[in-house]
C-alpha cells in the first residue's frame, strides 16, 4: 500500500506559512501585530519572522514533491506520508500561538479583571495557546475530521511529547532531580496505590466483573488512557468496559485541565505546588502536561515538576500491569498467563532513559558549563543601559530602604543603589532573599527581581531547549487534542462513571490537601 | 406476515437489535433472503485516545486485542442470527463494515433490491449501553425501501 497521498495540500500548507512569514517580515502585519501586542510588546516576533520561513520551505518543497512526484511502496513512503499531518498540527499550533491566544487576551483584558481577583478573564481560566491549541485539535477531530492526508502525521503528536520530554532532562539540577524524584515517588507511590485500592475495593462492592475492576483500576490510578491500553489486554476487559473507561477518563481528564489551573489560580499556588498536584490529581497524562503549560505559559518550570510526576507514573505503570496480571489470573479460571519478563520489557518506556542519558549529560557540562544552574549563570558586566535601575525605580527603593533590618541585606542594597546594578554574586542571592521576604513593599520587590534578572543569562544552547520543549509540548499536545474523539468522551458511563467520579474527585482533592500543606513553594 | 422475501437486517446485539431480529424472523416468508448489517462504530477507531507515554508495541497489542474482542462478539452474533435463519429456513448472509451506522445502513441498501429495511428502537434513556445512535432523521429522508424500527423490548 502507497500511504504518501498525491494532494497539494501540504504544499497549499507550505505556502500558508511562507506568507505569514512574509507579511511579518515585511511589516504588513505590523498594525494587527500592534493590536495583539496590547500596548506591551509583541513576545513572538522573533519567531514569526523566522519559523514560518524554515517550515513553510521545508513544507512546500515536500508538498510539490508528493503532489507531483510518483510514490512506492515501502519505509521511505511510509515515513514521508507523515509529514503533511505533522505540517498541519504545526500550522495550528502556529496560528493558536501567534494569533489566535493573543487575540483571546486583547479581548479578555478589554473585558476587564474579574472581581477582586484581580486577574483578567484568560489568566484565570488559562486560556493560553496550550490549553487553546488542544480544543483547536479536539474542534478539528469532531467538527472537520481530520483529512487522509493528515492522518498518518498526526501520530507524530507522541513522538512530539517524548521528545520535549527528553530535551527537559537537559534543564533540571542533580539537586532538584533528587528532591522532585523523591516527593513525586512517596505522592504517586500513595496515590497510586490508594486509588488502585480504592477502585477494587468499590468494583468488589459493586459486584463489577475482575476484568472491568482492573482496567479502571490502571486506568483512574496509574495514568488514564495508557494505563487503560497497557493494561485492557492483560486483564481480558471486555469491548464495552474499555469504551466506558477511555470515555471516563478523556471526559474527567479534559475538565480537569480546564479546573486545576483556575484552581491553582485562585489559590495562589507556586508553579511547584501546582506541578505536583497536577502530576498527581490529574487522571490522565496528557492532560496533566495541558494543565503545566497552562497554568504557565511562557515558562517550563512548572511543567518541570509535573513530568517528573508523569515520569514517575510511567515507571510504576509496568509493575501495576503486572500485578494486576497476577491479581486477575488469581480471580478468573480462564485467565492467560502472563510472561512476567516479556510485560516488564514491553512496557517498559524507553523515552525515559532518553530523558536520563540528556540529563545525564548536562551534569557534565556539555549544554552549560558546571558552574551555571539550571543553564543559567551571573553576569554584571552583560547588562544594557536599558536594563540598568532607573532614578524612579532608584527613589523607589531609597524610600522604602530603612524598612531593611540586617546589615548584609542593607549593604547589598546599598550597592545596588549606587552602581545601578547588582553588584556581585553574593549581592544577587541577598537581594533575592530581601524580594523574596516581602519587607519592601510590592513595588520596591519587583524592582528588585528585574535586577536579579538583569544580571542573570541563560546559556544559548540552554535557551534553545526551552523553547525547542515548549514548541515540542504545544506541538504534541495540539496532535494529541487531534485524537480526542466526542464518540470515545460519551461512552463514559455505566459503573466506571460512578466509580471514575468518586476516586477522581477523592484523588484530586486529597492530593490539592497534601501539596498545599506538605509541599515548598520552591524547591 | 411472513410474506417478505428480501430483507436488510441492521443489528448488532443490543436488546433492541435482538427485537428486530426476532421481527425480521418472524416477517419472512419460507426461503426469503435476509442480508444481516452490523456496523462497527468508527467511534472504536478513537479508543486509543490521547494515549502517549506507551511504546508502539504496547498500543498495537491493544489495537490487536480490542480487534480480536470486536470480532468475537460479531462472530458470536453473526452465528446466533445464521442459527435462527438456518431454523427458519431463510437463506442468510451477512456484512460487516466500519462506519457510520446511517451511512452505512443507506449504502447497504443501495447494493440491492430489498423489500424491507429491519431495525431496532434507540436505547431509551437510561439504559446501559454504547452510545452510537442510528440517526433515524438522515435514514428516513435517504432511504428510498420501506423501514421497519421494532419497539424496544421493554416499551
Amino acid at each position: 500500500m502507497v500511504y504518501t497521498k498525491k494532494s497539494p495540500a501540504l504544499f497549499i500548507i507550505g505556502v500558508i506559512m511562507l506568507a505569514i512569514w512574509y507579511m511579518a517580515d515585511s511589516g504588513m502585519l505590523a498594525p494587527y501585530i500592534e493590536h495583539l501586542a496590547a500596548g506591551k510588546k509583541y513576545k513572538y516576533l522573533s519567531e514569526l519572522t523566522t519559523i514560518p520561513m524554515y517550515f513553510g520551505i521545508i513544507a512546500a518543497a515536500i508538498g510539490l514533491w508528493q503532489w507531483f512526484g510518483s510514490h512506492k511502496e515501502g519505509h521511505w513512503d511510509y515515513y514521508s506520508s507523515s509529514v503533511a499531518g505533522g505540517m498541519f498540527i504545526l500550522l495550528i499550533a502556529m496560528l493558536v500561538r501567534w494569533f489566535v491566544a493573543p487575540e483571546i487576551a486583547v479581548i479578555s483584558m478589554s473585558m476587564g479583571k474579574v472581581g477582586d481577583t484581580g486577574k483578567y478573564i484568560h489568566k484565570l481560566l488559562g486560556l493560553n495557546y496550550v490549553v487553546l491549541g488542544i480544543v483547536a485539535g479536539i474542534i478539528i477531530v469532531n467538527v472537520f475530521k481530520i483529512p487522509d492526508w493528515a492522518q498518518n502525521g498526526v501520530r507524530l503528536s507522541r513522538l512530539g511529547l517524548k521528545t520535549g520530554v527528553i530535551l527537559l532532562g537537559s534543564l533540571y539540577s542533580a539537586a532538584e532531580l533528587t528532591n522532585l524524584g523523591g516527593l513525586s515517588i512517596i505522592m504517586i507511590g500513595f496515590f497510586v496505590l490508594g486509588s488502585v485500592g480504592m477502585v477494587l475495593w468499590m468494583g468488589a462492592r459493586r459486584n463489577i466483573p475482575n476484568s472491568m475492576g482492573g482496567v479502571l483500576s490502571a486506568g483512574l490510578g496509574v495514568c488514564g488512557v495508557s494505563a487503560t491500553v497497557a493494561s485492557a489486554p492483560v486483564v481480558q476487559a471486555k469491548s464495552v468496559e474499555i469504551a466506558y473507561t477511555i470515555g471516563t477518563i478523556l471526559l474527567w481528564g479534559v475538565g480537569c485541565m480546564f479546573v486545576f489551573p483556575i484552581i491553582g489560580n485562585m489559590l495562589g499556588m507556586s508553579y511547584v505546588q501546582f506541578g505536583a498536584w497536577a502530576g498527581t490529581g490529574i487522571l490522565n497524562s496528557a492532560q496533566v502536561a495541558g494543565a503545566a503549560l497552562a497554568y504557565q505559559p511562557d515558562g517550563i518550570e512548572t511543567l518541570k515538576v509535573a513530568e517528573i510526576f508523569n515520569i514517575t507514573r510511567v515507571l510504576i505503570l509496568p509493575i501495576i500491569v503486572l500485578w494486576l496480571a497476577v491479581w486477575y489470573v488469581k480471580r478468573e479460571e480462564n485467565a492467560t498467563q502472563v510472561n512476567v519478563g516479556q510485560v516488564i520489557f514491553e512496557k517498559f518506556p524507553v523515552f525515559v532513559l532518553g530523558f536520563i542519558l540528556l540529563f545525564a549529560l548536562s551534569t557534565t557540562g556539555v549544554f552549560s558549563p558546571p558552574v551555571h544552574y539550571k543553564g543559567k549563570y551571573f553576569d554584571n558586566t552583560k547588562v544594557s543601559a536599558k536594563k540598568m535601575l532607573t532614578d524612579e525605580q532608584v527613589r523607589v527603593l531609597i524610600a522604602n530602604a530603612d524598612k531593611v533590618q540586617r546589615e548584609d541585606r542593607k549593604a547589598a542594597l546599598a550597592r545596588l543603589i549606587e552602581q545601578r546594578k547588582v553588584a556581585s554574586i553574593e549581592d544577587d542571592a541577598t537581594l533575592r532573599g530581601l524580594a523574596n521576604a516581602r519587607i519592601m513593599g510590592k513595588k520596591a520587590d519587583k524592582i528588585l527581581k528585574h535586577a536579579h534578572k538583569a544580571v542573570r543569562h541563560t546559556a544559548r544552547k540552554i535557551k534553545a531547549f526551552r523553547q525547542w520543549i515548549t514548541w515540542l509540548f504545544a506541538f504534541g499536545l495540539v496532535g494529541l487534542g487531534m485524537q480526542i474523539t466526542i464518540g470515545s468522551m460519551k461512552q463514559a458511563g455505566g459503573q466506571p462513571a460512578v466509580i471514575g467520579g468518586v476516586v477522581g474527585l477523592t484523588k484530586a482533592v486529597l492530593s490539592l490537601i497534601v501539596v498545599l500543606m506538605l509541599v515548598k513553594e520552591t524547591i | 406476515m411472513n410474506s417478505v422475501s428480501h430483507v436488510l437486517l441492521a443489528s448488532h446485539g443490543t436488546e433492541g437489535a435482538l427485537a428486530a431480529e426476532q421481527m425480521a424472523l418472524s416477517m419472512c416468508a419460507k426461503g426469503a433472503k435476509l442480508h444481516h448489517l452490523i456496523v462497527v462504530p468508527t467511534l472504536w477507531q478513537g479508543m486509543t485516545g490521547d494515549d502517549w507515554l506507551n511504546n508502539g508495541s504496547t498500543r498495537d497489542t491493544f489495537r490487536r486485542y480490542l480487534e480480536g474482542e470486536l470480532g468475537r462478539e460479531v462472530d458470536e452474533h453473526c452465528e446466533r442470527v445464521n442459527k435462527f435463519a438456518e431454523e427458519n429456513e431463510l437463506e442468510y448472509s451477512k456484512e460487516i463494515v466500519l462506519g457510520e451506522p446511517d451511512e452505512c445502513l443507506i449504502d447497504s441498501s443501495k447494493r440491492d433490491k430489498f423489500d424491507l429495511v429491519i431495525m431496532g428502537s434507540p436505547r431509551p434513556k437510561g439504559k446501559k449501553g454504547l452510545r452510537s445512535r442510528m440517526k433515524t432523521e438522515i435514514l428516513t429522508r435517504a432511504l428510498t425501501i420501506p423501514l421497519l424500527i421494532v419497539p424496544y423490548p421493554t416499551q
